[in-house]
């Protein structure tokens, strides 16, 4: 037996990063699978359970809103930290003040979603129930307990979230109703070849503001 | 949403035979030298392909194979590049590294391995392996080459096409990018493909470096992720980098017609499907003032607002045209998205006409009837200069009226800042102000001509300054500077501290006058707008601030307009008819 979540977030900004778009960074127009799985992870992740999200609603139109930020340019090299702990000293720090690159954003601002979940039990055994982690889930969400503040998309852009009953009435704006394709979007990275991991994409369609999410092993899913 | 929507485009506008988008391999580019080879490859001339527009010299564009990119190092494009490349021309003073390009350059050609097939590459090679200076420098043209070092590409004699347009060329170009390297799912396309690595560069950005910049690109370290180089951060392949940045190159080009510079960004525009809103979207905003038409602007907005009074919300021609515009800053080698707005040719044009609706208010007749964009704008900046325009308010602006939402903060502020320091209510800025606050709140209603009725003390106060700055014209004639000059900052920002004393001064203008009847009923007036004003407030509110600017600029424009019609005012009342009249117009 499954058991079937939904979790209402929402928050003032939000930015999903598309990856061609991610140095001067565009959000995609609604937040992306991989972002809401990391929302209920943020409240509940075991190793013996993985998240899928079903189906995302949107409950406020997409507004936009750009902004210049400093960010900063380089990585810390890995040699560096190699030759360090080899020698036992040197110098890992990167000073922001001096490394700094401009970058542009376009984000979202307003945002407010309906995420639909379930999550698949890895390894049952009789520690690990489906009933238990359902359990734990839902106590945990409904006292606003999580591991570390749920985000939309980047962690600077934090979110308020609430356990939702699934019948629940919802507003539509009017905006959103009709059918919006929004194109390739980011499903989620695909982590099996830990030497090489490849992004996953599908065709993502908003309809009456409903954007309905292919599982994960469906030919929908390319990459 | 963005690079499908250019590669949509390019799928549309190549389909078009009329169009000037590149295919596959291929760009446009300004060559302004030809060489032209016989078959032996001997000289037979240099052709200029020059002409003269706006007192300027350009190049006739022609369609050569898609350049590589420039980087520090050596690397040559095929069968066209710049006279050090081609001749081996020192222009630079760096006779080793010349050698090297000149011979990068042949190889090149070589590679294509077509000598004995074709008769224009056999030319262009014999050409260059013989290369002479000597008989070069006798070509009329050869100072200015060297001078210059401008791009040149190859012509058979007798031939109507490049060399580099050859159908051989085009066949080995096009079999030339099967190589099976890295494959991944393209994000534009979805297809398994190839991979771009480096994305041709976009040009025509405003700001940013002349090579070009580029929109996808991952320049330094930080920007990459999980191990990934360069592009395959973001695998969209060669196939759709080619596409999208053709049809963004196309929309940026010199001579097209689909862009604009909003501020700091560079705009195009493009439908889904052939639309007029795509020739005339650039003129509404009074983008480009044609030399030739400068009532192109009005007749455009004239245009919208005919095909949104006709189909009004009904179901219009093209309605369900997707309407695409893109707002591209500079970034640091890079293009940054500024904004991004997609809707329906109707909504589009809906919301121009409600914006436009919104600005309209009282104006001389040397006024334009449609402020352009660029207008706001520079009302508001420091010297009436564009430059001093905040970069990121006009893609603000633009994006307001898109949505239909409230205005920038900053453009009421500004405009009102303005008016304080210049003193001077100007069209646009009267403009400005009552959209935007006719906007914000939808209970406003600030109108196009004087609103006798209107009861908001901003707007009683800004009318009764109007009046005493009347008064003391006609009492005094010629005057230099006005009460205006001096207190119309007081006036509307903390009017208790200067009205008691204006309502003095008035006394004394009155008694100045000798038209006895005229001061009877300009005392009616004051009457009849003190009326409202119960006191003189402390200070005003912002917003009251911009309607003491309108109720100011409404009554002065009022006092014009009797002037015009070479009517004596008689008394208050005719202020009433006529702007009833203004308003059945």
């Amino acid at each position: 037996m499954s058991y079937s979540f939904c979790l209402e977030v929402s928050g003032d900004f939000a930015c999903f990063t598309r990856p061609e778009m991610k140095v001067e960074r565009v959000s995609y127009d609604v937040i992306t699978p991989s972002a809401a799985r990391a929302v209920f992870e943020a409240i509940l992740w075991k190793p013996a359970i993985r998240w899928h999200i079903r189906r995302i609603e949107v409950l406020k139109p997409i507004r936009w809103m750009s902004l210049r930020r400093n960010e900063v340019a380089s990585v810390i090299p890995a040699g560096a930290v190699k030759s360090a702990m080899k020698q036992g000293k040197g110098h890992l720090g990167l000073y922001i003040e001096e490394d700094r690159q401009q970058r542009a954003g376009l984000f979202l601002r307003d945002v407010r979603y309906r995420l639909y979940a379930d999550f698949e039990l890895l390894s049952p055994d009789s520690d690990n129930t489906t009933v238990k982690f359902a359990e734990m889930f839902k106590r945990r969400a409904s006292k606003g307990q999580c591991f570390n503040q749920p985000y939309l998309g980047t962690r600077e852009f934090s979110c308020a979230f609430r356990l939702v009953d699934s019948d629940e009435p919802i507003e539509k704006p009017q905006e959103l109703i009709g059918k919006r394709e929004l194109g390739w979007m980011l499903y989620d990275i695909d982590f099996s070849d830990i030497e090489n991991p490849t992004p996953r994409f599908f065709q993502a369609t908003l309809q009456d503001g409903v954007l309905i999410v292919p599982a994960g092993d469906s030919e929908e899913i390319r990459g | 949403m963005i690079l499908q929507a250019l590669y949509d485009y390019y799928q549309r506008k190549a389909q078009d035979p009329e169009s000037a988008l590149a295919p596959a391999g291929f760009e446009y580019k300004e060559i302004p030298f030809i060489l032209e080879l016989r078959e032996d490859g001997s000289l037979n001339q240099i052709e200029d392909t020059r002409f003269i527009e706006n007192k300027k010299k350009r190049a006739k564009a022609e369609r050569v194979t898609q350049g590589v990119k420039k980087t520090s190092g050596v690397a040559a494009n095929l069968l066209w590049d710049n006279a050090e490349y081609v001749l081996g021309v020192d222009t630079k003073g760096k006779p080793e590294r010349v050698k090297e390009q000149q011979a990068a350059f042949l190889e090149k050609i070589r590679a294509l391995d077509l000598a004995d097939k074709d008769k224009g590459i056999n030319a262009v090679i014999q050409f260059l392996e013989q290369l002479d200076h000597s008989v070069l420098a006798q070509q009329p043209l050869w100072e200015e080459i060297t001078k210059t070092n401008p791009n040149l590409t190859f012509r058979l004699q007798g031939q109507p096409y490049l060399v580099c347009q050859s159908r051989l060329v085009q066949n080995a170009l096009s079999n030339s990018a099967n190589d099976e390297s890295a494959k991944a799912t393209c994000l534009i396309t979805g297809e398994t493909a190839e991979i771009e690595r480096l994305h041709p560069a976009i040009k025509g950005v405003w700001g940013a470096q002349t090579a070009g910049a580029n929109i996808i690109s991952f320049n330094l370290d930080a920007f990459t992720s999980y191990g990934k180089s360069q592009s395959f951060n973001a695998p969209v392949s060669k196939e759709a980098a080619f596409a999208y940045t053709t049809a963004l190159n196309h929309l940026l080009g010199k001579d097209s017609n689909q862009r604009m510079q909003v501020g700091d960004a560079s705009t195009v525009f493009w439908a889904s499907k052939e639309d007029a809103l795509e020739d005339s979207f650039a003129a509404i905003w009074g983008a480009s003032p044609a030399k030739d038409d400068p009532d192109r602007n009005t007749s455009a907005v004239k245009a919208v607002y005919e095909a949104v009074e006709k189909y009004g919300r009904k179901p219009a021609v093209g309605e369900e045209t997707i309407f695409y515009i893109l707002g591209l800053a500079p970034n640091a080698a890079r293009i940054s998205i500024r904004f991004w707005h997609v809707a329906t040719v109707r909504e589009v044009s809906q919301r121009i006409v409600e914006h436009f609706k919104l600005l309209e208010i009282d104006r001389s007749e040397r006024d334009p009837e449609f402020l352009p964009l660029w207008l706001l704008l520079r009302a508001i900046a420091l010297l009436g200069k564009t430059e001093n325009v905040p970069p990121n308010l006009a893609g603000e602006v633009m994006r307001s009226i898109l949505d239909g939402r409230p205005y920038p903060e900053t453009l009421l502020s500004s405009a009102i800042r303005r008016i304080r320091a210049e003193q001077q209510v100007t069209y646009a800025r009267a403009a400005l102000i009552k959209a935007y606050l006719n906007r914000l709140t939808s209970t406003e209603n600030l109108t196009v001509s004087l609103d006798i009725e209107n009861p908001n003390q901003g707007y009683r106060l800004g009318r009764l300054f109007a009046v005493l700055e009347k008064i003391q014209e006609e009492a005094n004639h010629g005057l230099n500077a006005t009460i205006r000059d001096r207190y119309y900052g007081a006036a509307s920002a903390t009017p208790v501290t200067v009205f008691s004393t204006l309502m003095k001064l008035k006394n004394h203008h009155l008694s100045k006058m000798d038209n006895k009847g005229r001061v009877n009923n300009l005392e009616k007036l004051l009457g009849e707008i003190i009326s409202e004003i119960q006191d003189f407030p402390s200070h005003l509110s912002l917003k009251d601030q911009g309607r003491f600017a309108i109720g100011y600029y409404h009554q002065r424009q009022d006092f014009f307009k009797k002037r015009n019609k070479t009517e004596p005012m008689t008394t208050a009342n005719s202020v009433t008819t006529t702007d009833n009249q203004g308003d059945t117009e």
